[in-house]
């Protein structure tokens, strides 16, 4: 475990000296952060007609209604709420966008430096080593995306109608939040580190990431479409999709972080 | 020298990638205290041999064995807690400061004081100064000081220096060749890959030519005997030419003159003494006699030419 943490705190000391990379990230969540606001309260605002009033979300207040949590609310807060709680999962975007970013700039980086060589001929072993790459992506992106998803909380309780915001601490928004995400993010991260083993351009292993990001993007889409709704049970279900793929992902990783293609394969 | 046992040993080192091999069959020992160095062309298998030796990557056939215990997979751990490798590039994080650089290397190794270790490095290497510069800011004479430094941090037994003073300046490459000799005072075995002859001239015990396999191994002394004949050169204050029938009367067999001086080859009995004698008698006035001692590119380009395999 110490060498891990060595590792751990070389990672994040160099991610302190390089904040950039966490830029793409940081542009993503605000991105995320800023539709359903600019929909669920600009709009409205702007064109001085609540969203209560427009029959395109007269079927989103009967469903909405129908459920304990909204149950008490003012018909503009259910929409509110019914919105706010359909772009939840646009916040997965952001820790998914920090963890390849900071995966591919970890990964590499190295191999561009050749500082695994000297890392490599330490008592560490190859599965620590992954360990602390996937841990160094897995940390930040969690934080961050723990930070994007409360600065979400606190932005519709100041904005929003009173008490749309605790739809969004419902199980099953909280199960988007913190099992659906975190496990998109390892399967983001644990995809840039493969794939980051066979390029020499982080922005490379960037674009092979945003496969994760597709079907995140399709989730949301059905949402809004009507078609799928993220249940808490449908979001296990996906979080068991999640699970095996980041087991593949990880049985893979391992082969890939052998020390001897490490040193010899990797160019 | 004398030698105690042997720290650590190669045996029949092969190692093949593909259809390519690029060691094939090396064997040697290294004792304690020992500086030996590893000559050859490039591509010669230097660095995968340096690799094997340090349990990161697995030969082909053929073992490692450090204190007479072979090693595998499950002990190349064992072994590299021992090993002190500098690599061909320094490697180290260009944005994070030298002494972070080294800090993180003592806790991968173990150290029970890392700040403490960290520290008399940077007092042993003259890095004090430096400690809390970005690698990124250091010339290459300093980062390759800084990689010493965290390769000997945790005071191993076997030293592994692939290409130690590489692009240095003179006086950062003699400070290299003075921490390697100091190396040899405390007992640490040390394997030196390199190009630099007239660095492995002054520093090695032993040298070991590799073209994929050994094509020799000895002392640099023991190289010249066996590939040169013995000559000496005698400076005279006049043309020495003068003197080619007193020294035919000796029996030397090959003799060159140009101008006061005169190199001869010492066939058989002949001896520098007898040849100073004869030279003597016959009316000449020597200046100097010294021992003609090939240089090691000599030696090295000649074991190669005679070698001729492809590299």
């Amino acid at each position: 475990m110490s060498r891990i943490a060595a590792v751990l705190e070389k990672e994040f000391a160099d991610l302190r000296e390089n904040p950039g990379v966490f830029l793409p990230a940081v542009l993503t969540g605000l991105a995320s952060l800023a539709v359903p606001f600019f929909v669920a309260i600009l709009v409205p605002a702007m064109t001085g007609e609540p969203l209560s009033e427009s029959s395109d979300f007269e079927i989103a207040v009967e469903m909405y209604r129908s459920e304990p949590a909204a149950a008490g609310l003012s018909a503009e807060g259910a929409i509110q709420a019914w919105i706010f709680q359909q772009f939840l999962v646009m916040l997965i975007f952001t820790p998914v966008a920090a963890s390849m970013s900071v995966a591919a700039f970890s990964v590499v980086g190295e191999k561009q430096a050749r500082t695994l060589e000297p890392l490599l001929a330490t008592p560490i072993t190859t599965v620590e080593l992954l360990a602390a790459k996937v841990l160094g992506a897995a940390i930040p992106a969690v934080v961050l995306g723990t930070a994007i998803f409360a600065t979400y909380v606190i932005g519709v309780a100041i904005l929003g109608e009173p008490g749309a915001w605790h739809v969004l601490l419902r199980p099953r928004s909280l199960a988007v939040m913190f099992v659906l995400s975190p496990l998109a993010s390892l399967a983001s991260l644990q995809l840039a580190v493969c794939v980051s083993s066979r390029v020499n351009d982080p922005r490379s292993a960037q674009q092979i990431g945003v496969l994760i990001l597709l079907p995140i993007a399709g989730l949301l889409g059905a949402q809004l479409l009507g078609s799928l709704e993220l249940t808490t049970e449908v979001s296990l279900s996906i979080a068991a999709g999640l699970t095996v793929l980041n087991v593949a992902l990880m049985w893979l990783g391992v082969r890939i972080f052998d020390r001897e293609s490490i040193l010899l394969r990797w160019k | 020298m004398a030698f105690v046992a042997n720290v650590l040993s190669a045996h029949h080192l092969t190692r093949r990638f593909g259809d390519r091999v690029a060691v094939d069959d090396v064997s040697f020992d290294l004792a304690a205290g020992e500086i030996f160095a590893l000559l050859g062309p490039n591509g010669s298998g230097k660095t995968t041999t340096l690799r094997m030796l340090a349990g990161l990557i697995a030969p082909s056939s053929g073992s490692v064995s450090m204190d007479g215990q072979t090693l595998g997979p499950e002990s190349a751990t064992r072994l590299r807690r021992e090993i002190g490798f500098l690599t061909e590039s320094p490697g180290l994080w260009d944005r994070l400061s030298v002494r972070r650089n080294l800090s993180v290397y003592a806790r991968l190794y173990g150290l029970p004081q890392p700040g403490k270790a960290v520290d008399e490095a940077l007092g042993l290497f003259d890095l004090a100064s430096r400690a809390d510069d970005r690698a990124a800011h250091l010339s290459k004479g300093l980062k390759q000081r800084v990689a010493l430094a965290r390769a000997l941090l945790h005071d191993p037994r076997i030293v592994l220096l692939d290409e130690p003073t590489a692009g240095l300046d003179p006086e950062s490459a003699r400070d290299v060749r003075e921490l390697v000799l100091r190396l040899r005072h405390r007992r640490r075995v040390v394997l030196l890959s390199t190009h630099n002859l007239d660095e492995v001239e002054r520093v090695a015990d032993r040298v070991a030519v590799l073209r994929s396999r050994l094509v020799a191994l000895d002392t640099p002394a023991a190289l010249r005997a066996r590939l040169f004949e013995p000559r000496v050169r005698i400076v005279l204050s006049e043309a020495a030419q003068r003197f080619a029938g007193a020294l035919q009367a000796t029996g030397a067999g090959d003799v060159r003159f140009d101008g006061a001086e005169i190199s001869v080859r010492l066939d058989g009995a002949l001896t520098t003494g007898a040849l100073v004698r004869h030279l003597v008698q016959a009316g000449a006035e020597i200046e100097s006699v010294v021992q003609e001692q090939p240089s090691l590119e000599a030696v090295y380009l000649k074991l190669l030419h005679e070698d001729g395999s492809p590299s």
